[in-house]
């Protein structure tokens, strides 16, 4: 009856295995596996039990065997069939056009009266047919959709070769793998100096050249593969916004009903419950001018609240508003100060770059993310604020907090310690913060 | 000969696929051959090919894999046999070519995959009348179209389906480098949607509903309408030939402008839950394309709508009293099914040896919920009382796309009670069976039902993982398109390794019924 699973297996249909990795000469032993010639492809280092193996053994080698060789089949079948069939299709591709060639343009079809004869491929009576072996007789592989030569290698990265530069390609190139890109070999602008730090990196540069290029900014110097953020149209108020403040922007915009939900969201943050996820604080504006300022927790939330408020007094313009001002002296002007020393104080300055990315989000009322770039730009904008603010009050502020800025702090301490106080805050603000919360689960 | 006939006195002619622009005829010139001699020829081909991959995937594997010698000894094989197309042999590899030489038999089934082996080309061929049965009955199990299925559900929203020359008049080829590979921009803690948006992107169900303008932007007045800004997103991805990242900012304006419930706690500029997003934009988009009717978590709602298409399916909960044995039965429509995690990482460490660091299967979790039964206390109508119950769980209806939540949070009770993060690594696996977890797998034994098991039968499309901690951290996905995977962080898109896939730490998963693709 029927015997027991492959005792009958030689070892001789794995020893078949290909081991060679480029993919043309696995598609070549794919081809001959079914056959059962065994002539020396590599062998790929079967485990053979011995001679004097208990019968189970051999069997347990035997059905290990046999379990590989399907895998490797599977994969081979899948491979195999990708090229063969986009081969073949390649082939009658370029019979058909040459068949259109030898009709007259007028018609879009090509006359089925025409017999045209290649070395891969016949048309004749309006039929393709092959001729023999696809995957011998056709060498390239034309996309099926524009009739283009496909590039069968990535141009960058692992495994990239030289495209052939006579030759127009079919526009879908083999995803590239390198470390820092992304599948079609671009980047986004590098973290480091944005331009809104531009005069302080150029200041920068004679003592620090191995900083950055400073003006990794604009888009002039930047090669072509490196890409910037974009900007978007609020939908409501029809300005243009950075996309990384887009949805900031829109939650306040949008969100609870514009202005007034902005600001009281700001006062709710000054009042030192920072998530803001408590819509429950009804608290009226007025009543919170005064409140003293909390420490330098909350200064992150509160310097974002200052764009939007920095783009409201754009918008009005207005030399009223009296209210206006006085927030922005006292929420960002005087509170930014204060986080900018104590973040900046504890940093190396070749870490700088690596702290502010990392504390950063989670300063700013959770912002998630350990995104790097955006992060970055977030911050480039807030500092890009000062400048940009024409009214008297921020003018003041803005100096002073340049000069904070400026010299990197000596007091240097270890990069662990570092961490665990970077730590404790965000434990603190967690727990502050996001009680009633849903959590990301 | 005849034995393995299906239908032998079928007296409808098989016919060999019309030909295609752009492919050739047949799948080699011997195989040309065999279809020009005669149509009974063809008819006999095709309805043994057909006969043989019934066998192969309908039947149990021991037929397809126990081959005859050529001294008449059956041998089953863990590795392919080769079915002899132009007679009712089974061959092992060595026998093919004797056989070959004795019968002038040259086309062969493999027994694994289905595939036509031609022994004059020594090759295995793909023949364009015969691969489409192969897949046709690789993917539904039947020869009937089951694509068509499909097509009538669009078919409504399509007018210009019948006329070809329409379609090439008006519109314009996609370029070749749209491929709906693209990152999408953080707008400032939105990674919890950007991820859910790729799960969209990537559902070749909605793919096809939006790209084939199942709901179209210009003809819809509802303003800042979710489902337009996922048209246009659909038409950005997959028309447009731009490889930067996707500003969502339609999408963001229409989720800051919903009125909807969800909205609520997804308010604030912070970052929130991907799960909780999904649910919002699956309900979100059914109220824009559906019966208008809000899906209410817990009843039995049915909608025609995209959305319920794709992901809804139907969950029976059977609790059966304990005290008069009588049975109630609830049916309810589930968007995905949750799957908790911190019970059975407990009692997996007393129970039985567990792997290293606590390692749970996707499967382990699904067996809890759906196979094994829980006590409750209900109230008995029969009794007319309290009474104990067991209530057992399972899926009544599966859905296209199976999405799972795998509960990664726990409530830790003490003095300030907050929410931890479960970090368990759950394996989950590229194709999930589901029959077992269905209400028919439980009524009765399907151990012997190829088929059964081949429409239940999923394949895993999409991972959402998050890292950090429970309510601050970074969401990113794993897509697959075709069979390559890619990683989705942001604006950044890369290759991604199988094995990377399979190592991360899944929080959504997203498995596609094999029998659409």
């Amino acid at each position: 009856m029927v015997r027991p699973v492959a005792w009958e297996e030689s070892i001789a249909p794995s020893s078949q295995t290909p081991t060679s990795h480029s993919s043309t000469t696995i598609i070549h032993h794919a081809a001959t596996m079914s056959s059962s010639d065994t002539d020396g492809t590599g062998k790929a280092g079967v485990i053979v039990a011995p001679d004097d193996a208990s019968p189970m053994d051999k069997l347990s080698h035997a059905v290990l065997d046999d379990l590989l060789y399907n895998i490797v089949h599977d994969l081979l079948i899948k491979v195999h069939r990708d090229e063969k069939m986009a081969r073949a299709n390649t082939a009658a591709i370029k019979v058909e056009k040459l068949a259109m060639n030898a009709t007259d343009g007028a018609t879009a079809d090509p006359n089925p009266d025409v017999v045209v004869d290649t070395d891969a491929a016949v048309y004749k009576d309006g039929q393709v047919t092959l001729k023999g072996n696809p995957l011998k007789t056709t060498k390239e592989i034309l996309c099926p959709r524009c009739h283009l030569p496909r590039l069968l290698y990535p141009t960058d990265g692992k495994g990239a070769r030289k495209p052939d530069p006579g030759v127009i390609y079919c526009k879908k190139h083999p995803y590239i793998q390198k470390p820092g890109y992304d599948i079609y070999g671009q980047t986004w602008v590098a973290p480091g100096p944005g331009r809104g730090k531009k005069k302080k990196d150029q200041k920068f540069d004679p003592n620090d050249p191995s900083s950055p290029a400073p003006d990794t900014g604009s888009a002039k110097d930047r090669p072509p593969n490196v890409l910037s953020f974009p900007s978007a149209t609020c939908s409501k108020c029809k300005r243009c916004i950075l996309v990384t403040r887009l949805n900031n922007h829109m939650g306040s915009c949008i969100g609870n009903s514009g202005r007034t939900a902005s600001r009281a969201a700001a006062q709710k943050i000054s009042n030192g419950s920072n998530g803001g996820s408590q819509n429950n604080d009804n608290t009226p504006p007025g009543s919170q001018k005064g409140t003293p300022l909390p420490g330098s927790r909350a200064a992150s939330p509160r310097k974002r609240d200052a764009d939007e408020f920095d783009e409201d007094a754009e918008d009005s313009d207005l030399p009223g508003n009296p209210k206006k001002k006085t927030k922005l002296k006292t929420g960002s002007g005087a509170n930014t100060l204060t986080k900018k020393v104590i973040l900046k104080a504890k940093v190396p300055p070749s870490m700088a770059a690596t702290l502010g990315k990392k504390d950063k989000p989670k300063a700013s009322s959770m912002l998630n993310v350990e995104q790097k770039v955006d992060d970055d730009d977030n911050k480039d904008s807030t500092v890009q604020v000062a400048p940009k603010k024409p009214t008297p009050v921020p003018k003041s502020a803005s100096p002073s907090k340049k000069i904070k800025l400026g010299p990197p702090k000596p007091p240097l301490p270890s990069p662990g310690s570092l961490k665990k106080t970077k730590r404790e805050r965000d434990l603190e603000s967690e727990s502050s913060g996001t009680l009633s919360s849903p959590p990301p689960r | 000969m005849a034995a393995r006939l299906a239908t032998p006195a079928s007296p409808k002619n098989h016919k060999v696929k019309a030909p295609q622009p752009g492919q050739p005829m047949y799948g080699c010139e011997h195989l040309q051959r065999l279809f020009n001699q005669d149509q009974a020829t063809t008819n006999t081909s095709i309805q043994h090919y057909k006969a043989i991959l019934h066998t192969i995937f309908a039947k149990s594997p021991l037929i397809a894999q126990t081959a005859k010698t050529v001294d008449g000894q059956p041998v089953t094989e863990l590795t392919p046999t080769y079915l002899c197309l132009q007679c009712p042999s089974t061959l092992t590899e060595d026998d093919r070519t004797k056989h070959g030489t004795k019968k002038s038999h040259r086309f062969y089934v493999d027994s694994r995959c289905g595939t036509l082996y031609c022994q004059m080309c020594d090759d295995i061929v793909y023949d364009p009348t015969f691969e489409e049965l192969r897949l046709k009955k690789l993917g539904t199990g039947s020869f009937a179209s089951r694509k068509r299925k499909i097509e009538e559900l669009f078919e409504a929203t399509d007018p210009v389906r019948e006329n070809p020359t329409f379609l090439s008049a008006n519109t314009m080829a996609a370029s070749c480098k749209a491929g709906g590979l693209r990152g999408i921009y953080n707008a400032g803690a939105t990674c919890y949607q950007n991820v859910v948006l790729q799960s969209f992107l990537h559902n070749p169900i909605l793919r096809n509903f939006y790209l084939s303008d199942g709901h179209s932007s210009s003809n819809c007045d509802v303003s800042h309408c979710l489902s337009c800004a996922m048209d246009d997103m659909f038409q950005d991805f997959y028309a447009a030939e731009a490889t930067n990242g996707y500003t969502a900012a339609n999408i963001l304006s229409g989720f800051w402008i919903s009125d909807k419930k969800a909205f609520e706690n997804l308010v604030t500029t912070k970052e929130q839950d991907a799960h909780e997003f999904f649910q919002f934009l699956a309900e979100e988009l059914h109220e824009r394309n559906g019966d208008g009717k809000r899906p209410e978590s817990g009843t039995d709602h049915t909608c025609t709508c995209i959305i319920h298409q794709t992901y809804y399916g139907k969950l029976l909960s059977t609790t059966t009293c304990q005290n008069c044995s009588a049975v109630t039965n609830q049916k309810q429509s589930f968007l995905d099914l949750s799957l908790p995690l911190e019970n059975l990482s407990q009692k997996k460490g007393k129970n039985r040896p567990a792997r290293p660091n606590g390692t749970l299967t996707l499967q382990e979790c699904l067996d809890e919920e759906y196979i094994k039964s829980d006590k409750c206390e209900y109230r008995c109508t029969n009794c007319n009382s309290m009474q104990q119950a067991r209530r057992q769980t399972s899926i009544l209806k599966l859905p296209n796309v199976l999405s799972i939540q795998l509960k990664r949070f726990e409530y830790k009770q003490g003095r300030n009670e907050r929410a931890v993060k479960i970090d368990t690594p759950v394996q989950f696996p590229l194709e999930l069976n589901m029959l077992p977890y269905t209400n028919t797998a439980r009524t009765r034994d399907v151990s012997a039902e190829y088929e059964l098991a081949r429409s239940c039968t999923y394949d895993l499309l999409c991972v959402v993982v998050h890292v950090g901690e429970i309510d601050t951290g970074h969401y990113v996905s794993y897509c697959r398109v075709g069979d390559q995977w890619f990683v989705f962080n942001d604006h950044k898109v890369e290759v991604a390794q199988i094995s990377d896939v399979l190592n991360s730490r899944p929080y959504l998963l997203f498995y596609v019924v094999r029998s659409l693709s």
